[in-house]
């Protein structure tokens, strides 16, 4: 009984107490919304005041003429008394981390070709003395592979400062059937007296084009000889780079590299990292509105049969500007390749040289020629191909380029026939979202 | 003997002790020759013959920027498509972004034309806001009080110098303010089509109204569609004025200035864009004899 009447008590004690919480509650809640309301009033208040007053100002500006700003010392007082007055507007969610995110940009590239060879003639293309054709072996062609349609790539590209000491680069080729990590690296930010490192998985500097992407190419294919030495990929790899400017008037710039030597078609071997790269480059001007930029490079490494490859280029880049959005540019590039084996050395060599006339911000035009001049002894020495472009920016990220290219350097099958092949493609690159300004 | 020696010595160390500046443009360059006095010396990067927003990112600038203990900068987005290239590859962390040698002078300027979306739907649009406050000569005092800010934090020894360099600017540009604001004051009320919004600061505090660009979107070319718009609105709001830069094609103008009867001024962007504009003075007084004759 007792314990009953104690418990009945307690429960209503409960209830009483929370009835009385309730009504609190809902008495403060109610306060506080006129308080609320009263804030609002007076923001909005204050808000149509400080309207006229800079309207107010704006007419006296008018008026007047302009009043120089104010003297620093007084700016700098007035911004101390008010961020002690109000605390700063925060917008941002707490811990939202939004604005760390990296540059993103998207590339896309498609074309459209039409060719003298079908498919699978093509896929069976090689270059005679440089590659060779393995029915067995899958085919890599990395563009614009198909008569018709290709979807050749999406680019992924982010870049992202680390902290104090790093930037992040990151760039990723969506094919219609694979990812690849293209490249990524970070770079140092903060090394002394001109040197800079990077790390990673990157495109050697070697030469002129080899760090260049795809989508900034001049033209759609990759030059003959880098083909013929270096394969479709170029030097792409994993490994280290530094490199210095040297602090003179001129610009000289020197580097080296180590790397992995995964590049199986000049280098390969797997039993250890084996590639050594260094370069040197200068630039200078000539007269107000020229430019000429020159390198030299040397590869050294071991090839699949343990034994040492030498890749040496030298490149040759003059641009004049004749006006803002016209300019004429003449690049040149040669490569030497001695490539050693059980049985002596290979020893084999090409160039390219390009001329391209920008016309004004939307349309350009140029040329090229490619040749494979130095071959193995029993093999072609006139390996060559012709391209001619036209291109078409309607804005400066997307692009339109009608290609034509006669191509005599190329062998199909097994049965070791040349055969001559043109091409004619149409293809699009467009680069959207925050992609970094590209080099010279 | 011994005495020569000393004094190539003391020569080539007080040389030495010039701090290397580097400009992205020329009006800057002049400004900081201004307040840098002979503590300073300046190299400039940009011609001011071709339009600053297409500046060639030439290797050969990079010596200048890998030896520099400042760089300063226009900003708000008009180096964008040249400079990080070249700051990258100059390997100077004094003058990274962020550094204390970096120096962004859109920072002293309140900007205008602020855009309410961002899109490059829009064309070639500044998220920032318009960055080409040079044309208002009186943005100059701002940007060199900025620039002695920053100058007094890099080369603080030097400090009182330029101090006492930019108060003797100072006193110069109020002056030069005056009689360019008596020579602008004729203008005001004048409405006038620009072939980029390259002047909208200057307009704007003369009271003249800038009704229209020749180009299409921000750097995209005109097209005829446009153009032939143009023509109709000029000849409604009876506008006959079209202020051209030195840099872009001045076809499209000139075809307008022929249908409507309007006038084709040509104005510098900045000092050095045509001749008789090699002093900050002689810049400003050329689009103020030009714009207000």
């Amino acid at each position: 009984m007792i314990k009953k009447s104690i418990l009945l008590s307690l429960a209503a004690s409960v209830s009483l107490f929370a009835q009385s919480e309730l009504e609190e509650v809902k008495a403060l809640l109610a306060q506080q919304m006129k308080v609320t309301q009263a804030l609002q009033k007076r923001v909005a208040m204050l808000e149509k005041q400080q309207k006229a007053m800079k309207h107010h100002t704006v007419t006296h500006h008018k008026k007047h003429h302009p009043v120089i700003a104010p003297k620093p010392t007084t700016t700098a007082a007035y911004a101390a008394a008010e961020s002690e007055a109000a605390p700063t507007q925060q917008t941002a969610q707490t811990f939202d981390q939004k604005s760390f995110l990296p540059d993103i940009a998207v590339i896309l590239d498609g074309s459209a070709v039409g060719r003298s060879v079908n498919n699978s003639t093509y896929e069976t293309r090689y270059i005679p003395g440089f590659s060779s054709y393995d029915p067995n072996e899958e085919v890599e062609i990395p563009f614009n592979k198909n008569r018709g349609f290709n979807f050749n790539y999406a680019e992924l590209a982010l870049h992202s400062t680390v902290g104090p000491y790093f930037d992040a680069d990151a760039i990723f080729h969506l094919h219609p059937d694979a990812f690849e990590i293209e490249e990524a690296y970070i770079t140092s930010r903060s090394l002394p007296d001109g040197l800079r490192l990077k790390l990673g998985k990157f495109r050697s500097e070697f030469g002129r084009i080899n760090a260049i992407h795809q989508h900034a190419w001049r033209f759609t294919a990759q030059p003959l000889v880098y083909e013929a030495l270096l394969g479709s990929e170029g030097i792409n790899d994993s490994g280290a780079q530094l490199q210095w400017v040297l602090p003179t008037d001129t610009y000289i710039m020197a580097g080296v590299e180590a790397m992995q030597g995964s590049n199986d078609v000049s280098f390969g071997d797997t039993e250890e990292n084996n590639l050594y790269i260094g370069y040197l480059k200068s630039s200078i001007d000539v007269g107000d509105t020229s430019t000429l930029l020159g390198g030299l490079s040397i590869a050294h490494g071991k090839n699949d049969t343990g034994h040492n490859t030498d890749v040496y280029g030298a490149d040759l880049t003059l641009k004049t500007a004749l006006d803002s959005y016209s300019s004429i540019a003449w690049q040149s590039e040669l490569l030497y390749r001695d490539k050693k084996h059980d049985d002596g050395s290979d020893k084999q060599a090409g160039f390219y040289t390009q001329l391209v006339y920008q016309y004004n911000q939307n349309w350009s035009g140029g040329v090229r020629y490619d040749l494979l001049f130095k071959n193995l002894s029993k093999e072609p020495d006139d390996l060559d191909r012709y391209t001619a472009m036209l291109e078409y920016k309607p804005f400066e990220f997307t692009k339109f380029r009608l290609q034509y290219t006669y191509d005599r350097s190329g062998a199909f099958g097994i049965d070791d026939k040349r055969k001559n092949t043109s091409e004619l493609l149409l293809g699009f690159t467009i680069e959207a979202g925050a992609h970094g300004a590209h080099a010279f | 003997m011994k005495k020569i020696v000393l004094t190539t010595l003391i020569l080539s160390v007080s040389l030495f002790a010039r701090i290397n500046v580097v400009a992205s443009y020329p009006y800057l360059g002049k400004i900081i020759e201004a307040v840098g006095g002979d503590n300073v010396k300046v190299k400039v990067l940009a011609s001011p013959k071709f339009d600053p927003h297409f500046v060639i990112p030439k290797p050969s600038l990079i010596p200048a920027i890998a030896r520099a203990n400042m760089l300063v900068a226009n900003g708000a987005g008009l180096e964008i498509g040249w400079l990080p290239p070249l700051l990258k590859r100059a390997n100077n962390p004094k003058v990274r972004i962020g550094a204390a040698g970096f120096v962004d002078v859109s920072r002293a300027i309140h900007l205008i034309d602020k855009p309410k979306a961002v899109s490059r739907a829009y064309g070639d649009v500044h998220p920032e806001g318009n960055p080409h406050f040079d044309t208002d000569p009186h943005n100059v005092l701002p940007i060199a009080r900025y620039i002695v800010k920053h100058l007094s934090i890099v080369d603080e020894a030097h400090a009182d110098d330029y101090a006492k360099n930019l108060a003797a600017f100072s006193s110069r540009w109020k002056r030069f303010l005056g009689q360019f604001d008596a020579t602008m004051r004729g203008c005001r009320g004048k409405k006038v089509v620009q072939y980029h919004e390259l002047y909208n600061y200057l307009l704007r505090r003369y009271g003249i109204k800038p009704a229209a660009t020749v180009e299409l979107l921000p750097g995209i070319a005109p097209s005829s569609k446009h153009t032939m718009a143009l023509i109709m609105k000029m000849k409604k709001m009876h506008i006959n004025t079209i202020l051209q830069d030195p840099y872009h094609e001045k076809k499209t103008a000139k075809f307008i200035a022929a249908k409507t009867g309007a006038k084709v001024i040509i104005l510098p962007h900045d000092v050095g864009a045509v001749s008789g504009t090699g002093t900050l003075e002689a810049f400003y007084n050329t689009i103020a004899e030009r714009l207000c004759h």
